[in-house]
């Protein structure tokens, strides 16, 4: 566990990106038109995240009866989430 | 008696009545057509008339051998006349033994041919009664082999069969003849021996009998006494062995010969096509006692191929064979359920899943053979830090997985070489020798591995990466700088941007870095050194010069000693610290790793900046009065009240009561004193002050000019203090949540003198009043709470509220 960094020098790669915002809100865009927010307890170099809080967004395309598309987002709400990293678009800290 | 239940009685015999008659025998149908023919012969049509003549053109000089062909002239028992029950089988042993004479001619020309043949006279009787009387229902299973063997013996004795069976009456004319008699005889030879035996044909010989050389088809019960002596000095020696291994000598003899009945009365077919039996079988037919466990669940009963056998068994033994039979059908039953993936895996697939096995058990015992502790370490950091907050039962948590390969697969050998004399595991022990031998080799490979990831192979274009299932081979090869090199720009970029969250952040992690090298640190700490040990007192102190510089390095991380900028847009980059949750929870272990000095400066820093510090400054926005303040500022000051107010309450209660002086004056200096005494954290760190000093004056630690100093900066606060004092309440009466405000006013209490006092119950008099009054409506227990919580008050200055009544 010893990492011999300097301080200052946390930043060598992206995902020292990412540490940074560990115990903090992140946005995180999903494949399948799915979006996370909470706060990013855990993440490992496959881009699994552990979320807490989270709020998932799921948005859903579907025909009304005018045949238009209409865009329908569906919410839920989770304690704690384990994401999948090969499901992981983006991870977005939440300013 | 006959062999096919036909009523064999000669038509000369029989009694003419319709009742007795087989079922061959019928009257001649054409008989009643030569009657009618011969009623007809007084009508008009004539024989003679009718007759083209064809018949004198018929060529009569050519059926002289129709006689030797058909036997028609013979002399045989039926006595000259030919019968409808014409014996085939008479026949054809009559010619038998000339048949016989003919093959060992043969043999006899063709010497390369007649070893063979030998063979396939004598030999027989071991190879083919094993299989059969041991098959087990196992060897499928256990050994694939098995059999085509047995089906290519079979086909052996298929030629056999169909050998002419010599006549056991012919059997006397010849004696010179060594090799017929010698030879064992098969089932149809024995059949047709005790039909003739049966049947009332005259030249079936008795005394032909005692002449057989088998010894089992001496069924005579007269016989078997003397049988023992009663060997022909001829029988070849390996065969009585056979017979001995199969237990089929004089005690079997002795028994009652069912086996005659089943022979004579069963019908051919129903015998198992493999062959003639051996005399073996036969005798162990009538074996009635149980099997001994060793053997195959046939060992000791009948063979049944037929149901009806089963009729003639005896109550014993059919009981043995229904036992038997139901063992064999449950032991059946599990192979089944074992084998029920049976072929599912190709060896190629076991290959694989075994070379996966393999690399797995090679990954954990490389690992460590070949590094030290920190790797193991590093391998699961959690697990490790976990034993031993459990108390670490093992010392070496990595010695227990040296052995582990070893340990498994010697376990495992051991299990299987346990069943180790069946024959069907001892290729899987072989398979678990060369198993282990393999992970040895590959253990030493692993050893012998270069330790650098890659691979360049000269001249080729790539790179080859090991990889193993601990540590999956790089996708990208990003080289980290050097930390030289990596310091430069990180200043730079920190300096230009501190109040930049994401520099702050970065901070944060920094320090976090720093905390677990230093967690690490204390955990290699060496032995304290012994006098005179130069060795540990050196080891030692390079230690500490290491848990210096890191202590440095996280002194520098959490940039305390920044420059305070005053009227600064951007708040303190500590406080900023401060100000992410992370940045809180990190106090407590921070504190764990500085010394006294470098706790003061923390808390001067925040003593300082109370204003701005997060909890403090948020709370105040909400506004006097507003209950609610937003959960992110409640649990941000609930994580302050727990992460980081207890660290500073053991620093200080621990300080020299000048600090507490200093502190003080800084609050009165540096800070808005009734903006800070509205919100929780910042009355908790005046009360933190103030009851300390009241602690320090108890002691009689504090010297008379100290003391001096501590109240006339404790007089300048309480004026500050007084006009918001009814302020400092939080929300409305019954918000419940304000005993850390009647704390802070005990804590004042104590410490005022008794005109501060009174002007103190004016202040908040109200409140007091108030919250009686409210207390009278609540259950009891939560008005004692809360009458509790302002008696703190009442009691420091020296009153009751049961005074208020």
């Amino acid at each position: 566990m010893a990492d011999n960094e300097d301080v200052g020098a946390s930043v060598s790669e992206p995902l020292d990106l990412v540490r940074l915002s560990l115990d903090e809100i992140v946005f995180v865009k999903l494949r399948g038109d799915r979006e996370l927010k909470g706060r990013l307890h855990a993440y490992d170099s496959h881009c699994n995240l552990v979320l807490g809080d989270v709020e998932e967004t799921i948005y859903v395309v579907e025909e009304d009866e005018n045949e238009e598309e209409v865009t329908r987002t569906i919410k839920k709400q989770e304690e704690m989430l384990f994401v999948r990293g090969d499901s992981v678009v983006l991870i977005s800290p939440q300013a | 008696m006959s062999f096919f239940g036909f009523n064999t009685t000669l038509p000369r015999d029989r009694d003419r009545g319709p009742s007795s008659r087989g079922f061959f025998e019928n009257p001649d149908p054409f008989a009643e057509v030569a009657r009618a023919s011969g009623i007809e012969d007084d009508d008009a049509i004539d024989f003679e008339d009718t007759y083209d003549g064809l018949g004198d053109q018929l060529d009569d000089d050519q059926d002289e051998f129709n006689d030797d062909t058909f036997g028609g002239g013979g002399d045989t028992a039926t006595g000259g006349a030919v019968g409808r029950d014409f014996d085939f089988f008479g026949r054809t042993a009559q010619v038998a033994d000339a048949i016989g004479e003919e093959q060992i001619r043969y043999s006899l020309q063709n010497p390369r041919a007649a070893p063979a043949a030998q063979q396939e006279i004598h030999a027989p009787p071991q190879p083919a009664a094993e299989p059969t009387t041991k098959r087990t229902g196992y060897e499928k299973y256990s050994d694939p082999g098995y059999i085509p063997d047995l089906q290519a013996k079979s086909s052996v004795w298929g030629n056999l069969q169909k050998k002419p069976e010599p006549s056991p009456a012919m059997m006397p004319a010849m004696p010179s003849m060594p090799a017929p008699s010698r030879k064992m005889m098969s089932l149809e030879e024995v059949e047709a021996q005790l039909r003739n035996q049966g049947h009332s044909f005259g030249h079936m010989a008795p005394q032909s009998m005692p002449q057989m050389h088998d010894p089992s088809f001496m069924r005579h019960p007269q016989d078997f006494p003397t049988l023992p002596e009663g060997f022909p000095t001829n029988i070849p020696p390996e065969i009585l062995r056979a017979q001995l291994e199969k237990g089929g000598l004089p005690p079997h003899m002795a028994h009652p010969p069912p086996g005659v009945q089943e022979l004579t009365t069963s019908p051919p077919q129903n015998l198992p096509p493999q062959g003639p039996r051996h005399a073996g079988p036969p005798a162990q037919r009538q074996q009635p006692m149980p099997p001994p466990p060793s053997r195959g669940p046939n060992g000791g009963l009948p063979v049944i191929t037929n149901p009806q056998q089963l009729v003639h068994l005896t109550e014993e033994q059919r009981q043995a064979y229904l036992m038997e039979d139901a063992k064999r059908a449950k032991r059946n039953h599990k192979i089944f359920l074992l084998s029920r993936g049976n072929g599912l895996m190709t060896p190629q697939d076991k290959n694989f899943i075994t070379r996966i096995q393999l690399q797995q058990l090679v990954a954990a015992a490389g690992n460590v053979a070949d590094s030290d502790p920190e790797a193991v370490l590093a391998e699961d950091f959690y697990y490790q830090v976990y034993s031993q907050i459990r108390g670490a039962p093992r010392q070496h948590p990595h010695q227990p997985l040296g052995h582990f390969a070893q340990t498994y697969l010697l376990q495992t050998g051991n299990r299987i070489g346990g069943h180790g004399n069946r024959r069907a595991f001892q290729s899987a022990d072989n398979h678990m020798q060369r198993m282990q031998q393999q992970v040895q080799r590959a253990v030493e490979a692993a050893k012998a591995k270069p330790k650098n990831k890659q691979l360049i192979i000269e001249g080729s274009l790539g790179k080859i990466s090991f990889s193993n299932a601990k540590a999956p081979k790089h996708m990208l090869n990003i080289k980290r700088p050097d930390s030289s090199e990596g310091v430069r720009p990180k200043k730079l970029q920190s300096d230009l941007s501190v109040g930049d969250r994401k520099s702050l952040l970065g901070n944060i992690e920094a320090v976090y870095n720093a905390l677990m090298s230093m967690e690490d640190m204390e955990r290699t700490m060496p032995p304290p050194p012994e006098e005179g040990d130069t060795e540990a007192i050196q080891e030692h102190m390079e230690w500490r010069q290491k848990v210096q510089s890191l202590n440095q390095k996280l002194w520098q991380a959490l940039k305390v000693m920044e420059p305070i900028v005053p009227n600064s847009t951007t708040p303190h980059p500590f406080i900023a610290f401060l100000s992410y949750a992370k940045g809180k929870k990190a106090i407590p272990r921070i504190f764990r790793h500085i010394d006294q000095e470098q706790r003061v400066t923390i808390l001067t820093m925040i003593v300082v900046h109370l204003d701005s510090l997060d909890v403090v400054r948020l709370a105040q926005a909400s506004g006097p009065g507003d209950a609610q303040l937003p959960v992110a500022v409640r649990e941000a000051i609930d994580l302050f009240s727990l992460a980081v107010m207890p660290s500073l309450l053991g620093y200080v209660n621990e300080a020299p009561f000048n600090i507490i002086i200093g502190l003080l004056g800084l609050v009165i200096a540096q800070t808005q004193v009734i903006g800070v005494a509205r919100t929780k954290i910042g009355l908790g760190i005046l009360t933190m002050l103030l009851s300390r000093a009241e602690l320090v004056k108890e002691a009689g630690q504090a010297s008379e000019r100290d003391w001096q100093q501590w109240v006339e900066k404790f007089n300048v606060l309480f004026d500050m203090l007084e006009p918001g004092l009814a302020h400092i309440f939080p929300g409305s009466i019954n918000s419940g949540d304000d005993m850390y405000v009647w704390q802070f006013l005990a804590a004042v209490g104590i410490g005022a003198s008794p005109e501060q006092q009174q002007r103190l119950v004016i202040a908040v008099k109200d409140r007091v009043m108030e919250t009686v009054g409210y207390s009278k409506t609540l259950p009891a227990d939560m008005a004692s709470q809360r009458l509790g919580n302002v008696n703190l008050f009442m009691r420091a200055i020296g009153l009751d509220v049961e005074l208020l009544g």
